[in-house]
């Protein structure tokens, strides 16, 4: 083989490609050549140094530029417009809105006495409103009254008990207690009898209409000792 | 993720999504076939993109039963490049003297980097200077062969030319750069890291 030859060849002969006839014709050329041994030594160089060679990376904008150029401004599909559409609806102001206009509405109905599914003409009136809103307020303030009282009165109960119980009487009489009925006397007891039967008429009117017990009260208070 | 035919046929029926899909493919191969033949990265985005538009405008010439789309994708791109070569060869003899000049600026005041970043990037450097100076003929066949991997016969279509041409002009282009990387080598001093061993 010549030193053309194997020049032409060189390529081949480093990628693998020759056969084994040509091959060999070249191998044993490069064992009494030097310069030619040089040359193949410089070409594998060179070829590694290419293989070598890193990939670059185009600039990120460099795929948004060409679609701008090709395609223009990217259009939304349907499912982003529809998406863009609802988007207001997920955020928490808005269910924080429809919630206190759900509560504010609950209110109006509740407080109008409103029976939604069984609506008629006069129910849309707003005076049917006011007057529905105005009776419903007042009857609320009754029963806040009347509890107030109920209270009350149960307070002045407790507050009899103790005094009758603190009493040096009737503390004499009821630590001998357990042994009354051996005594068999109830004379004892005398003393007690007009609290007793006073808190006995308090503890009734405690379960009476508002009024009544205002009444019971002041009652209660006359009779006590 | 898709085939490139499927690409092809969706991009043809109107579909954005398919086209942005084709260039997230095959964006960065065809960058740096650009940026081999121009070794200047702004030049090489301006020529990748321009090389797209012309793909998008004749996207319905391509033939699957003819080749593969990325040697299709690499022939337009080839072409084009081509047709740049021609248009800008009187300017780019005076850029030519002036990157010169401006890589022996570079030289004379090196900055502090590691050892091995200095030296993969006067590897690039030399790489991309020697290819500059190969004939247009011999640097396209030796960057598609030894920088984009292609093979003997895709070469052969992408360049439009017969097999035994192919192998040829690689063959003359690796002793051309080879002979050109040896002389440079020569002049900067010893190779960082020649990785041949008994080169004479």
């Amino acid at each position: 083989m010549t030193h053309l030859e194997l020049e032409n060849l060189a390529s081949e002969y480093l990628e693998g490609q020759l056969d084994a006839v040509r091959r060999a014709q070249a191998e044993e050329h490069l064992r009494d050549c030097g310069p030619c041994r040089g040359l193949i030594s410089d070409l594998r160089h060179a070829m590694e140094l290419c293989q070598s060679a890193e990939e670059l990376e185009p600039a990120p904008w460099l795929i948004a530029k060409i679609m701008r150029a090709t395609v223009g401004e990217r259009k939304p599909t349907f499912r982003e417009q529809v998406a863009a559409f609802f988007r207001p609806a997920t955020q928490p102001r808005l269910a924080y809105a429809v919630a206190m206009a759900i509560f504010s509405f609950s209110i109006i109905v509740n407080a109008a006495g409103l029976n939604l599914r069984k609506l008629t003409l006069a129910d849309l009136n707003p005076r049917t409103w006011f007057y529905e809103a105005n009776r419903t307020g007042h009857l609320l303030y009754a029963r806040v009254e009347k509890f107030y009282y109920d209270l009350r009165v149960v307070y002045e109960i407790e507050s009899r008990f103790r005094q009758v119980r603190s009493e040096p009487g009737n503390q004499e009489q009821e630590a001998p207690k357990p042994e009354a009925p051996a005594g068999g006397s109830t004379d004892r007891q005398a003393p007690g009898i007009n609290q007793l039967a006073a808190l006995q008429g308090l503890a009734t009117t405690a379960a009476s209409p508002t009024g009544v017990a205002t009444e019971t009260v002041a009652k209660g208070r006359s009779l006590s000792p | 993720m898709e085939h490139d035919p499927e690409l092809v046929r969706r991009c043809l029926a109107g579909e954005n999504s398919a086209w942005e899909a084709l260039l997230h493919v095959h964006t960065r191969r065809i960058y740096n076939l650009c940026y081999r033949f121009t070794g200047r990265p702004a030049e090489a985005e301006d020529l990748t993109q321009e090389v797209f538009i012309k793909i998008f405008q004749t996207l319905k010439t391509f033939d699957a039963a003819q080749g593969a789309f990325p040697t299709w994708l690499a022939r337009v791109a080839r072409n084009h490049l081509v047709d740049h070569y021609r248009r800008t060869k009187k300017d780019r003899v005076t850029s030519s003297l002036e990157d010169e000049l401006g890589g022996l600026e570079e030289k004379a005041s090196p900055t502090v980097e590691p050892t091995a970043k200095v030296e993969s990037r006067e590897r690039k450097e030399l790489l991309q200077q020697a290819l500059d100076r190969l004939s247009p003929d011999l640097r396209e066949a030796v960057v598609l062969r030894d920088l984009q991997d292609l093979d003997y016969d895709e070469i052969a279509q992408v360049l439009g030319v017969p097999g035994g041409t192919v192998k040829s002009r690689i063959n003359r282009g690796r002793l051309e750069l080879a002979r050109v990387i040896k002389r440079m080598e020569g002049m900067r001093g010893p190779a960082p890291q020649s990785g041949t061993g008994g080169r004479t």
